[in-house]
């Protein structure tokens, strides 16, 4: 017998019942970096942006991303079209990767991808 | 036939292999002809079998990169299950996944005829594949690499055998391809910021299967 096949498939036995556990977990916290990812696949730019230019594209209506609510602290996502970045004061590019400085960000605005429809769940964050 | 990071190299134009330098040659086996391809592997010249590991082949020569035979189960009653066919020449781990795999194009390289996969199911599978940190983010890069020679009829494959995956793998699909759009490029391997609007678009025609159930 060789044992070391089998040994590999008791592990990726053992990983698929992690998986089906984590896929019934995905509407709970385990799910959240999933979901956020997900949202940033859709950003072709993210920004880091000041408290103060949060608070202010809130108050002009633009609602952030449920996602964000999801985190304590929360997070705010704003998906903005490129031109609109003009009136951010204080921003920061950062690339679009899992990488520290974008995943610990308080307040992102995401530039959709060229070419793409926002989604229509992006739509609705916006009044 | 040729099942892991390869294919994407032998589907470019010419085979010219410019997407992904391997480290390694999977071979699939189907289980239904083991017998077949036992009887054959003494033709093969400049590998030797690994002591420890008699499914793996090893290079002999600087030129060339290590063969390992996979099982493929496509028909049996075990389809879909991931287990071990027992042989003391040349056992085989079937993954369960590869039964994603149809046969596709066979390429003629040198009087060689080496058999490829279809795009499609090979993408999902490497999606599907549970392997975390340098190995795991490698199997994203190879899907991104099948995407690069997919044609629409091949997205269109994709989509369909998504919808007939188990709810929980299509949601590893999904988690997949979304870490696969926030990885940094590696040496040797498709950029995947230069790909991240392909990505989004394969997620966003993925999840409106979803809405329409």
């Amino acid at each position: 017998m060789n044992e070391k096949l089998h040994a590999r498939v008791r592990h990726m036995r053992e990983q698929s019942l992690i998986r089906a556990w984590e896929y019934r977990q995905r509407s709970s916290s385990k799910g959240v970096w999933h979901r956020f990812r997900r949202v940033l696949a859709d950003a072709a730019e993210a920004w880091i942006i000041g408290e103060a230019d949060a608070e202010m594209l809130e108050a002009r209506g633009c609602l952030p991303h449920p996602v964000g609510r999801e985190f304590d602290p929360p997070k705010r996502l704003f998906f903005l079209a490129a031109g609109d970045l003009e009136t951010i004061i204080q921003r920061t590019q950062v690339p679009v990767r899992l990488q520290g400085e974008l995943l610990l960000a308080r307040s992102l605005v995401l530039i959709p991808h060229a070419r793409r429809e926002i989604r229509a769940e992006e739509q609705s964050t916006t009044r | 036939m040729v099942a892991g990071s390869e294919v994407p190299n032998l589907l470019e134009p010419d085979a010219r292999s410019t997407l992904v330098v391997s480290q390694d040659v999977d071979i699939a086996v189907p289980v239904e002809r083991h017998a077949a391809v036992k009887e054959s592997l003494g033709a093969i010249v400049g590998l030797v079998r690994s002591k420890e590991e008699p499914s793996v082949w090893l290079p002999g020569e600087a030129d060339l990169i290590e063969v390992n035979f996979i099982g493929w189960d496509a028909h049996s009653a075990r389809v879909g299950e991931t287990y071990v066919l027992e042989d003391a020449e040349l056992p085989l781990l079937v993954f369960g996944h590869l039964s994603l795999l149809r046969p596709g194009r066979t390429l003629l390289i040198e009087d060689l005829l080496i058999p490829l996969p279809r795009p499609a199911g090979l993408m999902l599978e490497k999606l599907l594949t549970d392997r975390s940190g340098e190995k795991g983010d490698r199997d994203l890069l190879v899907a991104l690499a099948l995407l690069l020679v997919s044609e629409e009829s091949d997205f269109a494959e994709i989509e369909l055998l998504y919808k007939g995956l188990a709810p929980d793998h299509r949601y590893a699909v999904l988690s997949g391809l979304s870490t696969l759009s926030l990885l940094e490029p590696r040496m040797h391997m498709p950029d995947p910021t230069r790909h991240r609007p392909l990505v989004a678009d394969l997620l966003a025609r993925l999840e409106r299967t979803e809405a329409n159930r």
